[in-house]
């Protein structure tokens, strides 16, 4: 669903994915990475863990990371936000708004 | 003095709770380290401790039972540790009993009934423990012959290995084949190259190994005298190392009483509103706008406090599922069936009370599927499946409700077996029996597919009472079986009960609230695209017909025609099924107030609010109104109640 949202994105780009936390920190190394879209829930690690672990390294700090999750609540958005997510976007979200995000990070200053 | 020891045994009591439910999930973890000679030193420490503090305590209160079982675990949890007996399985059942005796003792003490004989049990665990006198020093033991040891694996992830298809799931995979995974972290190694360390338990083979290492893994013997640091672990057990410091125990009807605060603060709110609209005209427009903005920061931040105290409500659902394989294991030894338990989504959270409330129906149902669903071993062999049985428990949240799933892969439900109890008991059959017929069939009061004498169904909890369980919470069950592939319940419960958001519909006169959570879309009808046929009403949505249900009908209210209605789609057993009302006028948060009185009770009606203008507002419980219908249609009769 992610993968079909971001189709959407306007020039050339390729999707990888992973299915675990380990994986997508695996994904990362194996680069380059431009853009990250994190589900809070993934089945061996937290979705924040995986955050915070990236942002603990120097070479990945720039990525940014959109977080995706189904709680809304403020208190969840601040500990995402604390952990250094570039986005917080809540599911269900409508496909546009994760292509717009994603091209806002991607291409910062082309609007 | 006696009001101070009466807070004083409420304490011992919850801490008692506390330490049973980690000796519990501990003892579990034990078995895993049956044979080894010596057990994962951080679960016999976690025992340690809890058997320890329970002994403590009890002391205090001078609970003898307690303290003396307490005192001959940890005299054997000892001996185990010190490598002075191996662990076998008789001795974690006797840990298992003794656990068990723990917490009867415990109840009886809280209900004031008379003390539970555990001389049997001390006997027992005495019988396994080393004396005390001639235990010999534990360094003078021979050397274990090959122990499980500890592992330590670094696996570095590279482009070439990914195009060979290893990842770092699938050394996971490999790793937990070869052993149990005790944590598994992503490092920076050298260069700030990204690698990923597992540490485990096992007694991988040196063939093995070697070819591990052009796979990118290295394995090397972690030295026992440097214990693995269990509290970096990530993922694999993360659960069981949560800390409880920083936690403050807090008495239920506290927060019972927080909750009806807030309710109160939400209708005076209500109230408040519907004030300030009828002055709007004599207000002008320029200070109209700092009200009208006030309200709504007023309607946000209730709603903010209502959230934060429905999250101090929240507590994960493992709570709940930690008891299953307790159940199943002994179960599955009563009846010598083999069955591994899958727990998914334990960190689902669910407001506290529905946990204390779902407990005994979720236990019953995994009772059930393990002695009637899952096959003996050799059923199952002979089905072409393998030997052991597997019982899967998932809860996720979904919006504001939460979803339990409990499935079995055993032989699925026999309807025709139903069917022939349904008729001894009674029942009337429907002519088309689908699964939601089966559910409705095997939660009649009266039913029962095995003979009184059953251990299992003879506890008078059936799924009779599951189902109005479920029900009295404003959750509902479904059912799916596949013949010889498996059953599978499922809860869907609203996640909290006090406060929700409801649409408001009129019908005649009166005005209704329908909880959001159980409504899929609300649409307009025009009453000529209405079919009417012999069992009831039709519409067309989404392009197939859908069965409605007027609710002037239902409840018996009189309504003036209109040729434009609107209806709630609302799921009833898996297929959609559209209410009826006269209009839908707005979205409101409501305060529920359940209608427990049963002379009051009425199918239908889930409980009643008020919207703010004094007069009660009956709420409607969709699911029973969706079964009620489906009744009246034919398609599931019931039992004559005269």
């Amino acid at each position: 669903m992610v993968k079909a949202s971001l189709a959407a994105l306007s020039g050339p780009c390729e999707f990888v994915e992973a299915s675990s936390g380990l994986e997508a920190i695996e994904r990362l190394a194996l680069g380059p990475i431009e853009l990250m879209v994190l589900d809070l829930n993934m089945p061996d690690m937290h979705g924040l863990e995986v955050l915070g672990f990236v942002r603990s390294h120097s070479k990945y700090r720039q990525v940014p990371v959109i977080i995706l999750t189904t709680r809304g609540d403020d208190a969840s958005r601040a500990a995402a936000l604390e952990a250094g997510a570039t986005a917080y976007m809540t599911k269900p979200f409508a496909p546009g708004t994760l292509a717009t995000k994603a091209q806002e990070l991607l291409e910062p200053g082309s609007r | 003095m006696t009001d101070f020891l009466d807070t004083f045994l409420d304490d011992y009591f919850a801490e008692c709770d506390e330490h049973l439910t980690a000796v519990r999930r501990t003892l579990l973890a034990l078995e895993s380290s049956i044979g080894r000679s010596r057990p994962d030193p951080t679960i016999t420490e976690e025992l340690f401790r809890a058997f320890h503090s329970l002994k403590g305590i009890a002391g205090m209160v001078e609970h003898r039972e307690i303290e003396m079982l307490a005192h001959e675990m940890e005299t054997y949890l000892r001996a185990v540790r010190e490598g002075e007996v191996r662990l076998t399985t008789a001795g974690v059942d006797r840990l298992m009993d003794a656990a068990r005796l723990l917490e009867h003792s415990i109840a009886a003490r809280r209900q004031g009934e008379q003390p539970i004989d555990i001389e049997p049990a001390l006997a027992e665990l005495r019988q396994i423990s080393p004396d005390e006198e001639d235990s010999p020093p534990s360094s003078a033991l021979p050397a274990p012959d090959s122990p499980a040891a500890s592992w330590q694996c670094l696996f570095t992830p590279s482009p070439e290995l990914i195009a060979r298809g290893i990842n770092v799931d699938v050394v996971r995979a490999r790793l937990r084949e070869q052993g149990d995974i005790i944590s598994a972290l992503p490092v920076v190694g050298d260069g700030g190259a990204i690698a990923f360390r597992f540490v485990f338990e096992g007694n991988p083979e040196i063939a093995e190994r070697d070819a591990w290492v052009a796979d990118g893994m290295v394995c090397s013997k972690i030295d026992d005298a440097a214990p693995v640091a269990v509290s970096t672990v990530v993922g694999e057990r993360s659960a069981a190392t949560l800390s409880s410091a920083n936690h403050v125990r807090v008495d239920l009807a506290r927060l019972d009483d927080l909750m009806r605060m807030i309710g109160d603060l939400v209708i005076r709110r209500a109230r408040l509103g519907d004030a300030i609209a009828r002055v709007e005209s004599l207000v002008p427009s320029t200070d109209w706008r700092g009200i009208q903005e006030n309200m709504s920061a007023l309607e946000r931040q209730l709603r903010e406090l209502r959230e934060g105290v429905m999250r101090v409500r929240l507590v994960p659902v493992a709570e709940m599922f930690r008891r299953v394989p307790f159940v199943v294991r002994d179960l599955a030894r009563e009846t010598g069936k083999r069955v591994t338990v899958d727990v998914s989504g334990e960190a689902t959270e669910i407001d506290k009370f529905l946990v204390e409330r779902m407990l005994d129906p979720v236990l019953h149902v995994v009772r059930n599927a393990v002695s009637h669903g899952l096959e003996g071993v050799d059923e199952r062999i002979a089905a072409g499946k393998s030997p052991e049985g597997t019982l899967t428990l998932t809860a996720a949240a979904a919006g504001e409700m939460v979803t339990i799933q409990i499935a079995d892969d055993g032989r699925g439900i026999d309807t025709a077996r139903v069917i022939a109890r349904a008729r001894v008991a009674g029942l009337a059959i429907p002519a088309h029996v689908d699964e939601a017929a089966i559910l409705e069939l095997i939660s009649s009061p009266g039913f029962s597919t095995r003979d009184a004498s059953d251990r299992v169904s003879g506890r008078g909890f059936g799924m009779a009472v599951v189902r109005t369980r479920v029900q009295e919470l404003g959750g509902a069950i479904s059912l799916a079986s596949t013949p010889g592939q498996g059953t599978r319940f499922t809860f869907d419960l609203p996640l909290t009960l006090a406060i929700t958001d409801a649409l408001i519909a009129r019908v005649g006169g009166e005005t209704f609230a329908v909880p959001q959570a159980s409504v899929r879309e609300v649409i307009e009808i025009n009453t000529g695209g209405i079919h009417a046929l012999e069992t009831g009403e039709l519409i067309q949505y989404r392009g197939a017909p859908v069965p409605i249900v007027r609710l002037s009908d239902a409840l018996a209210i009189p309504v003036r025609p209109a040729t434009r209605l609107h209806a709630f789609i609302v799921n009833a057993a898996g297929a959609p099924i559209a209410l009826v009302v006269d209009r839908v006028v707005g979205q409101r948060e409501i305060v529920v107030r359940t209608t427990s009185d049963p002379l009051i009770r009425v199918d239908g009606i889930a409980g009643a609010t008020d919207l703010g203008d004094g007069r009660a507002v009956l709420i409607l419980d969709v699911a029973a109104l969706a079964r009620q219908a489906r009744r009246t249609r034919g398609i599931v009769p019931v039992r004559e109640t005269a």
